[in-house]
């Protein structure tokens, strides 16, 4: 009775269907739970290196500094990839044309694909989180409505029905449901957790790329007064 | 994507899902074990019938009746034990008065010897002028011992030789007067005669006293033998209540044994009867228990006791609470399920003695685990 209940027993013993569902849904909590390790590392690194941009940014270094001090093959990410992507297009369009508003426009337009950039990056597998967290309670549920169906199928070939006969196959269905559940439970959790970093990550890009924009149009504001003086 | 791929692998993440999954398998495969073990008793509730008068109240009976027999055992041993005392101290008194008889007899007995003595040492001086001195001592002796031999024996064989002493002592005397006689005869014939009147006088006079003497000795006989009499009287009495006393100790030594087999048979027959009831508690029990609803959030522990008292039929009579679980609704529902139960048909099954004592049983009611 003891031996018989215990969970790895029922899992032996479940339908193929049943059982089925029930790697899938071990599948899918594996697959969330490296998700939220892997998002929760990648997040808290944007994190510090955010920090550290904001204070080499406001420290009041040259701006053509910060541009070239950067070994070759860096990949920037987050606010520092948007001043890039935007001083990259600065530093194109000024020799080409003398309007600013042209200037200003590309410059915003780069910082636009750059911000969509970083945003894809940050919300990146959190959809597969929140897919988790949705569907695995009713792929459990499923597994557990196949497993009653069948235990009541055999259930009508048996003389007497007692419920020390119907007791083991619910038991079996009911550990599909259970592992929906355990599946389910820490992947809404940490999408919901998740998501609002990376949505306040990305608050903070775009904060920034606002003051780039205003330092940028500031400089072209001096510099075009110049030439129409 | 690439870039973010070479900064975070997914290698490290990997591992420790896992490990996470891992730990979880091995927590509900260590927990289950433990929390298997948990009770789960399919007994919904329990009641127990508790009878008015139980197999050990009669034993408790039967103890107290032992020890009633026993006091009154003691209570009359120590009236047969006064009894006795005072019989014996009867006895004793009566003894002590026997013994101042004899004592007071044998100081007559003495004092009459010795007046007798007496007498003869008189009678001795007044022969010695007319009789021989050797016979008169040898009679002296003769008197003597035999006051000794009356001293030590009895007062009959005194008597007699005292009658023979005074026989020989008249002899003696008439034969002296016999020479005065003689003597006043040579003298003169009147004074003769008036000697001679004076004699047969004297003669009668001293006849009359030893007839006294032989009756007071006659009298002295009797009053021993009466008191011997009554001596045997008293040892036979003695005797007869020392049998009484015997023949009470026995009778009381039956009755309590009598008693203590009467408990005896009285716990064996309430102990068959109990055997024999049992069916019918369970099949109280049972119908009962069927019909008790348990109100709910009630604790455990809680106890009542209903009393239930049933017609000769089975039908009840009254159930009423004897003993409150401090829960009104829960006494509300014991009483209840007994009267949902009621009638006990089964009643009519048992016998009589039997009915008499289910007529009136109490019912304890104790909430077992609910599951």
């Amino acid at each position: 009775m003891n031996d018989s209940m215990s969970i790895p027993h029922l899992i032996m013993n479940a339908s193929l269907v049943v059982q089925l569902v029930m790697l899938l849904l071990l599948a899918a909590s594996v697959a969330s739970w490296v998700v939220i390790f892997q998002r929760s590392f990648a997040l808290s690194r944007a994190r510090k290196a955010q920090k550290a941009f904001d204070e080499r940014f406001w420290s009041g270094v040259d701006l053509n500094e910060l541009y070239r001090d950067v070994p070759d093959n860096y990949e920037a990410q987050g606010s520092e990839h948007v001043f890039r992507a935007g001083f990259r297009e600065f530093n194109r369009l000024m020799p080409k044309t003398r309007s600013s508003e042209a200037v200003l426009d590309g410059v915003q337009r780069s910082q636009r694909v750059a911000l969509s950039r970083e945003e894809d990056s940050l919300n990146d597998k959190l959809t597969l989180l929140a897919t988790v967290a949705s569907a695995s309670p009713y792929i459990g549920l499923f597994g557990t409505v196949w497993g009653i169906m069948g235990s009541f199928q055999s259930l009508s070939m048996a003389q007497q029905a007692t419920l020390s006969t119907v007791a083991p196959w619910i038991a079996e269905a009911l550990v599909a449901t259970a592992m929906g559940l355990f599946a389910a439970i820490p992947a809404v959790i940490f999408y919901n957790r998740l998501s609002s970093i990376a949505s306040r990550l990305l608050g903070e890009y775009e904060d920034f790329a606002e003051e780039f924009h205003s330092i940028l149009h500031r400089n072209l504001q001096g510099r075009g007064g110049n030439p129409a003086a | 994507m690439a870039k973010r791929n070479r900064r975070v692998g997914y290698g490290l993440p990997v591992v420790l899902a896992i490990a996470v999954h891992v730990v979880a398998l091995l927590l509900t495969m260590l927990r289950l074990p433990d929390s298997e073990p948990t009770p789960s008793s399919s007994s919904v509730v329990q009641a127990t019938l508790v009878s008015d008068v139980t197999a050990t109240d009669q034993a408790q009976y039967a103890q107290e009746a032992r020890a009633r027999a026993a006091q009154r055992q003691a209570e009359e041993a120590a009236q047969q034990a006064a009894e006795q005392q005072a019989q014996e101290a009867a006895r004793q008194a009566a003894e002590q008065q026997a013994q101042e008889q004899a004592q007071q007899q044998a100081a007559q007995r003495q004092a009459a010897a010795e007046q007798a003595q007496a007498e003869s040492a008189r009678r001795q001086q007044a022969a010695e002028q007319a009789a021989a001195e050797r016979a008169e001592a040898e009679e002296q002796q003769k008197a003597a011992e035999a006051a000794r031999q009356a001293e030590r024996e009895k007062q009959q064989a005194e008597a007699e030789a005292e009658k023979q002493r005074q026989v020989e002592q008249a002899k003696k005397q008439a034969e002296a007067e016999a020479e005065k006689k003689r003597q006043a005869e040579e003298a003169k014939k009147q004074a003769e005669a008036e000697a001679e009147k004076k004699r047969q006088a004297e003669e009668a006079k001293k006849k009359a006293a030893a007839e006294a003497e032989k009756k007071r000795q006659a009298e002295e006989a009797k009053k021993k033998a009466a008191a011997e009499a009554e001596k045997k009287r008293q040892a036979e009495e003695a005797k007869k209540k020392a049998a009484a006393e015997a023949a009470a100790k026995e009778a009381a030594a039956k009755a309590l044994s009598d008693s203590i087999a009467n408990e005896k048979e009285r716990i064996a027959n309430a102990q068959q009867s109990d055997q024999a009831s049992n069916s019918f508690i369970n099949l109280v029990k049972r119908a009962v228990e069927d019909r008790w609803h348990l109100p709910a959030n009630v604790d455990n522990g809680l106890v009542a006791q209903v009393r239930v008292r049933l017609g000769p039929s089975g039908e009840l009579l009254a159930a009423s609470i004897t003993r409150s679980s401090g829960n009104p609704s829960f006494d509300r529902s014991a009483t209840q399920a007994v009267e949902a139960a009621a009638p006990f048909r089964e009643l009519q099954q048992l016998d009589a003695g039997l009915q008499r004592r289910f007529r009136d049983f109490n019912l304890k009611f104790t909430p077992g685990d609910i599951q």
